[in-house]
């Protein structure tokens, strides 16, 4: 295998770290790691957010400095001044955020930076070769490296990523939640090329907060908690109960409620609701009740929660709140209706950043003349709702985006608390947000459903959906093509969701 | 998806179809001012549409790519006015021609290399500082001659602007040069590549290795030679130095760049485009004269045409996106 560096010793683990510490004013971020990496292994890091994982890798990728430990790559003790550095001696990372550059083709994002061509002549027909030939490597030979990477799906972006690391000659790849944005059939793939990966030789550091990733892929798992490491463990003692309770210091018994709920009569009702992306799709949920809904991305299931809150257009079809007509296509009448949404995009779509915790919660009320907002009956709602959802922040007034994405996800539900919500649409409610906060959304879920309110949820993960559903409805290519009951299986659904053909 | 191969062909590129459009428009205007005036479709008239053309057609190159990655440059038309005003200037005072010139176009680079470092290193929005150096070049301008210079210019003074290689204005030759070396280095070279890269994503761009701050401020340094090259050529075929002229050019220049089919958020963009943009701005101006429509009209005109270019665009690329998803 080809390799860019030299190695002064081959038996010498790839990547070997210790002691390393960082600290920032009034936290110690990462307090004396050691860690190593052997050739041909997935070392698998977990731990809840803020444990110090991101703080680890963005020291081995050069982003920050360390103020005490060394960092050895293939035995040697090196120091790492930024992004370049890390780059030359072998080691690549492929961040949620992929960093691709759409206008550009498959071809000139893997050899972006290092371009093939005599002086300053840029050398297509080189660099097409080699894409393809790297891109064959791990098993995407259909990638025309001619094509522009702003056409391209996120698991095909996340292949061209590898192929860019292949083309540094990076023999250590870090990948920071690989799988949070992709499809099951894309995990497999992206699993497989792990595989390849592995068996030539290169070392993967794999970020996950999924146990049954890790089950799978893990030749070992390194937990961090609080800052440091707690252990690394083999793959065969890697069970994802002991996994929990190492990275939460305590036993998290069963992550999902009890769904001992008690429907009341039906809130919401779906009438033959179409649009761009939905065809003719019914549907109620009752009060205190859950239901989910699974499929592909594609399949049309943020569109049909855009579509009842009246984001999307709806051509055809109505929705009902206890058993008025909504008008459609105004987000304004949804609201006025007790419609919430929380939407899929935290960040873009669901917090306005420079505003203050206050604010955010208050977003929807419109009947407060501003100057009166600041004090009175807001001031104690925003109280009571900040208390309820458990958001930890020193204050009302702190900007959100300085809370940790699970305090902002209680934020973004609590400000439909506020208002007399009765239908509330969740679209990948705990998208990005450690096992710990998953946990306590799921339970304030549960809550908000006990206390009579109708949940409409979409969820990537099925295990979610599973665990929090009493009912389950499958969508497949914007058609509803089938229901489960919440004590459904994986496979069941998984069956509907892909093999199910609709009726065109 | 359409069967036709033609169509496919057009439509399988966002950026080719924006061009095709583009020169669709420019096509539908040349007919319907042919339509309209009997002079409009005449050598002459091409060949003046052409000339006048060419300082924006250049500078415009220069602005596509700082555009591309995601950068702007206001200061173009005082560039244009200083670097006029100084080969004016040093003309008059006995200094040849050709580094008179060479100075004015070192002013460009100058002031463009001051722009790019301060936006590069100071972190300053590139809106801003370019507005400011609009200020400073104009208030130069003005400084080293407050009136137009027309006296005293060497005879030779008018060796761009108005002489010709055969039957081809040397304004209108120099553009196509201009327009050819970047159309190259956009397409075939790894700087151009690098141009994409910074204005698509930055941090993507850094982590590759591209240097960034070098692109960038090549890219300014290369707009303000661009923007003094114009500007010789302006104020040669006018036969003058004036510090007055250019007002308003960088607005055009940034109408043609839009036009043409750069976005404004970078990562996207193409010369043709521009060039065809620049065209479309020009025809404007010139068919809308020879009809007899008062000047004020065609500040109105060229505002529709910019604003309708881009929601033309818009809606075409909807439409191509609609047919995909279709397909």
């Amino acid at each position: 295998m080809p390799s860019g560096a030299p190695s002064p010793d081959a038996a010498a683990p790839l990547l070997s770290v210790s002691g390393l510490s960082k600290h920032f004013p009034g936290v110690r971020a990462l307090t004396d790691v050691s860690f190593d990496l052997k050739r041909g292994e997935v070392h698998c890091l977990i731990g809840e957010n803020g444990a110090g994982k991101s703080t680890f890798v963005k020291l081995i990728a050069g982003a920050q400095k360390p103020d005490a430990g060394t960092i050895a790559v293939r035995g040697k003790s090196v120091v790492l001044n930024g992004p370049r550095d890390a780059k030359a001696l072998g080691l690549a990372f492929i961040f949620q955020e992929l960093s691709v550059v759409d206008g550009l083709t498959v071809a000139e994002n893997i050899v972006l930076g290092d371009e093939p061509g005599r002086g300053g002549h840029f050398d297509r027909d080189v660099a097409e070769t080699t894409a393809r030939r790297l891109l064959a490597g791990i098993g995407f030979d259909g990638l025309d490296p001619a094509t522009r990477v702003g056409r391209l799906s996120t698991a095909e972006k996340q292949a061209v990523m590898i192929a860019k690391a292949l083309c540094a000659n990076a023999d250590v790849i870090v990948m920071d939640e690989p799988t949070s944005p992709l499809e099951e059939q894309e995990v497999r793939r992206l699993f497989a090329v792990i595989a390849t990966l592995k068996a030539a030789g290169k070392g993967i550091i794999y970020v996950s907060h999924k146990m049954r990733e890790i089950e799978e892929i893990a030749d070992r798992v390194t937990v961090f908690k609080d800052g440091r490491k707690v252990a690394t463990l083999e793959r065969a003692e890697a069970e994802p109960r002991e996994l929990i309770r190492l990275m939460v210091g305590r036993d998290l018994g069963d992550v999902f409620p009890s769904k001992s709920r008690q429907p009341g009569p039906i809130v919401l009702s779906v009438e033959k609701l179409s649009g761009a992306r939905i065809h003719d799709i019914s549907l109620s949920v009752r009060s205190g009740e859950i239901v989910g809904i699974a499929g592909l991305v594609g399949a049309g299931r943020t569109e049909l929660m855009r579509s009842i809150f009246g984001a999307d257009t709806v051509s055809s079809g109505r929705v009902l709140i206890d058993g008025k007509p909504v008008t459609p296509n105004s987000v304004r009448r949804a609201i006025g209706s007790g419609l919430g949404l929380v939407p899929e995009e935290r960040r873009a779509q669901g917090i306005v950043g420079v505003l203050s915790v206050f604010d955010n919660l208050l977003l929807p009320w419109t009947e407060f003349p501003a100057s009166r907002r600041e004090t009175g009956a807001p001031r104690a709602v925003a109280q009571r709702t900040a208390q309820t959802m458990d958001v930890r922040t020193p204050s009302l007034d702190q900007r959100i985006s300085l809370l940790s994405g699970g305090n902002q996800q209680k934020v973004v539900v609590g400000k439909w608390l506020a208002m007399k919500t009765r239908v509330l649409l969740l679209d990948e409610p705990t998208r990005g947000v450690d096992i710990g906060a998953k946990r306590e959304i799921y339970r304030i879920i549960d809550e908000l459903a006990r206390q009579g309110l109708a949940i409409l949820l979409v969820s990537s993960e099925l295990p979610e959906v599973i665990g929090l559903a009493d009912r389950i409805i499958v969508l497949n290519q914007g058609h509803l093509v089938g229901e489960l009951p919440g004590t459904a299986t994986e496979p069941e659904v998984m069956e509907l969701s892909m093999l199910h053909e609709p009726a065109a | 998806m359409n069967r036709n191969p033609a169509i496919h062909w057009i439509i399988s590129d966002r950026q080719r179809l924006q061009t095709v459009v583009t020169l669709l428009v420019l096509l539908l205007m040349i007919a319907a001012f042919s339509f309209l005036n009997p002079r409009f479709l005449t050598l002459t008239n091409f060949q003046n549409v052409a000339r006048n053309t060419a300082p924006l057609i250049i500078s415009a190159s220069a602005m596509t790519v700082v555009m591309i990655a995601r950068g702007l440059d206001l200061s173009v038309g005082s560039v244009l006015a200083a670097s006029s005003v100084v080969a004016a200037t040093l003309a008059v005072q006995g200094v040849p021609l050709p580094l008179a010139f060479l100075a004015a176009i070192l002013l460009g680079c100058l002031i463009g290399f001051a722009n790019g470092a301060i936006i590069v290193k100071m972190r300053v929005s590139p809106i801003i500082v370019t507005l400011g150096a609009l200020n400073i070049a104009r208030g130069l301008a003005y400084l080293i001659t407050p009136s137009a210079i027309l006296v005293g210019l060497p005879r030779n003074w008018g060796s761009i602007g108005t002489s010709s290689i055969g039957p081809f204005p040397m304004p209108i030759l120099l553009a196509v040069l201009v327009v050819a070396i970047y159309a190259f280095v956009t397409r075939r070279t790894k700087f151009g590549k690098h141009i994409y890269a910074v204005g698509g994503n930055e941090e993507a761009a850094r982590l590759s290795g591209v240097n960034v701050e070098r692109t960038l401020i090549t890219l300014y340094v290369l707009s303000g030679a661009m923007a003094a090259l114009a500007g010789l050529v302006l104020s040669t075929r006018v036969g003058s130095g004036d510090p007055n002229i250019g007002v308003g050019f960088e607005l055009e220049v940034i109408a043609a760049v839009i036009i043409g089919g750069t976005s404004l958020s970078g990562g996207e963009g193409r010369i043709l485009g521009t060039v065809i943009g620049a065209v479309i701005v020009g025809v404007l101006s010139n068919g809308l004269n020879l009809s007899g429509v008062e000047p004020f009209w065609q500040y109105v005109a060229q505002g529709v045409v910019l604003i309708a270019a881009v929601v033309v665009d818009k809606r075409v690329n909807e439409g191509v996106l609609r047919m995909g998803a279709r397909a």
